[in-house]
């Protein structure tokens, strides 16, 4: 009967967390900045930065 | 898909990660031979599964942007292949935490976790070179003909990578899943990968959407 | 169906003619083999056991290395003078020009190849004439497993940024299973067993090479017009 190894079953729920959550606010940090750009443009030229 | 109905689906792949957690580690029992450490299989398992359907949409996406032109498809092919290599390496990573206590190694060239290292290799390969063409067109046309050469090469991979390990060492008795599954444990291996192909699914929405709008405003910029 | 074939052969004998004049690809290629001989004795040290234990390995390593440099070089030249155009602009079907460079890379390599084996078995001692007829078979359907895709992705990363490093890291990992073939099918020859205990590993040889030759055709005219 092999011993309980719950530090290695944590350690691989916490990688996938971190992993997937990294991910996904990289995306959003991307989102983010992306839509920073467009204000700024639209604020200088109103109407010209159309997102088709 | 609107902003509204993406936000729907992350939830809903909220919630069936949570219920797939509570699967994991309340309904299902403690292993028999393995013990504890076989829940890391909840993870593996439906991660690579989720990996296939990536690189399978990787083809997909790579056959329609060669077929149509239109930008789309390309669009859909880079996305599915970020998403892939993420999936794949957390395959890899959980494999190899699995295989430390089990096998008593961190790496063994055993013939899933080879062949997925070697679809790694592929598909991060595939995103460095997407990294290295600018232009739109030119981009997806070049990451389209290696797309479609790394998915036809999976099958082919597989069958040399099984064969090399038939010769080279016996197959162990100790797998990833003991066969035959019991059933609560196959009922959490389900609920896991299906809350895994949803939070693909918000993930791949997310980032072609990311895309697509990243495509429509950088030629706004060079005026 | 003439007018293609005289539009490969006509790729296959410039390139050829090209290299027989310049002959810069295949000297520096075959004092490449050679330097790897003394690169493989060297790391592996003077055991002779070891050597020969890894002889199927080591010769499909510097089969391959010489590839990266020889196959990553196929459309160098129409790149560097501005002949790029000159191929788009091809009447007809393009995979013609596929299938010439493909040709000229596969006589190149086996050149290369054949020179590789006979300094193998002089520097290392090895028996390889009594077994070069299945030796052949294996190193006929490796070269073109390799020159396949290579070729293709020669095309492709010509005019890509940091293509001498984007070449290898795309072709290296498609031709694993490539790798995995040959060196157990050669281990089996070179063990003195015959050809047919490496039948299916040459019947997925075949059928890789197969696969890859398909869509080495079908795709190279969107690599031209990329």
């Amino acid at each position: 009967m092999m011993p309980d190894h719950w530090g290695y079953v944590f350690a691989a729920y916490c990688l996938t967390a971190a992993a997937v959550l990294g991910y996904w606010r990289h995306l959003v940090r991307r989102r983010r900045a992306l839509d920073a750009r467009l204000r700024r443009v639209k604020a200088v030229v109103p109407g010209k930065a159309a997102i088709r | 898909m609107s902003a509204r109905a993406t936000r729907i689906l992350g939830g809903l792949a909220l919630l069936a990660l949570a219920t797939g957690l509570a699967a994991g580690f309340g309904y299902a029992p403690r292993e028999a031979i393995q013990g504890n450490v076989q829940r890391i299989m909840y993870i593996h398992v439906p991660a690579v599964l989720t990996a296939y359907l990536a690189f399978g949409l990787v083809l997909v996406g790579s056959i329609g942007a060669l077929a149509t032109g239109r930008m789309g498809w390309d669009r859909l092919a880079g996305a599915a292949a970020e998403l892939g290599v993420l999936f794949t390496a957390v395959t890899i990573v959980s494999g190899s935490i699995w295989g430390k206590p089990t096998w008593g190694t961190w790496w063994t060239w055993d013939a899933r976790l080879t062949s997925t290292a070697v679809l790694f290799l592929v598909y991060a390969g595939y995103l460095l070179l997407r990294a290295m063409v600018d232009e739109p067109e030119r981009r997806a046309r070049i990451a389209a003909v290696v797309g479609i050469v790394g998915a036809a090469n999976i099958p082919i991979v597989h069958f040399s990578v099984k064969w090399w390990r038939a010769l080279h060492q016996p197959s162990t008795i100790l797998g990833p899943e003991s066969s035959p599954i019991a059933g609560p444990i196959a009922a959490a291996l389900f609920v896991n990968w299906v809350a895994f192909t949803l939070l693909f699914l918000y993930l791949l929405l997310r980032r072609v959407e990311l895309a697509r709008l990243e495509d429509a405003w950088v030629p706004e910029t060079r005026r | 169906m003439i007018a293609y074939a005289r539009r490969t052969w006509i790729v296959l004998w410039k390139d050829l003619l090209v290299e027989r004049r310049s002959k810069e690809s295949l000297n520096a290629l075959l004092f490449f083999a050679l330097l790897l001989l003394f690169l493989f004795q060297f790391a592996l040290g003077p055991d002779r056991e070891r050597l020969h234990a890894a002889l199927p390995g080591l010769l499909w390593l510097g089969f391959v290395l010489a590839g990266l440099l020889g196959l990553g070089r196929s459309f160098v030249a129409e790149r560097d003078n501005d002949c790029w155009d000159g191929l788009r602009l091809t009447p007809g079907d393009k995979s013609a020009i596929y299938l010439g460079k493909l040709a000229a890379n596969l006589v190149v390599m086996g050149a290369v190849e054949v020179v590789i084996l006979a300094l193998f078995g002089l520097f290392y001692n090895v028996d390889l004439v009594s077994v070069l007829g299945p030796l052949a078979v294996v190193l006929v359907l490796g070269t073109l497993g390799l020159a396949t895709v290579g070729t293709l992705f020669a095309a492709l990363t010509a005019g890509v940024r940091a293509r001498e490093l984007l070449f290898p890291v795309l072709l290296l990992p498609v031709q694993v299973p490539v790798l995995l073939a040959t060196v157990s099918a050669t281990q089996i020859i070179l063990a003195g067993q015959p050809l047919g205990d490496a039948a299916a590993w040459l019947r997925l040889l075949a059928g890789a090479d197969l696969v890859y030759l398909v869509i080495g055709l079908l795709t190279f005219e969107f690599v031209l017009d990329a």
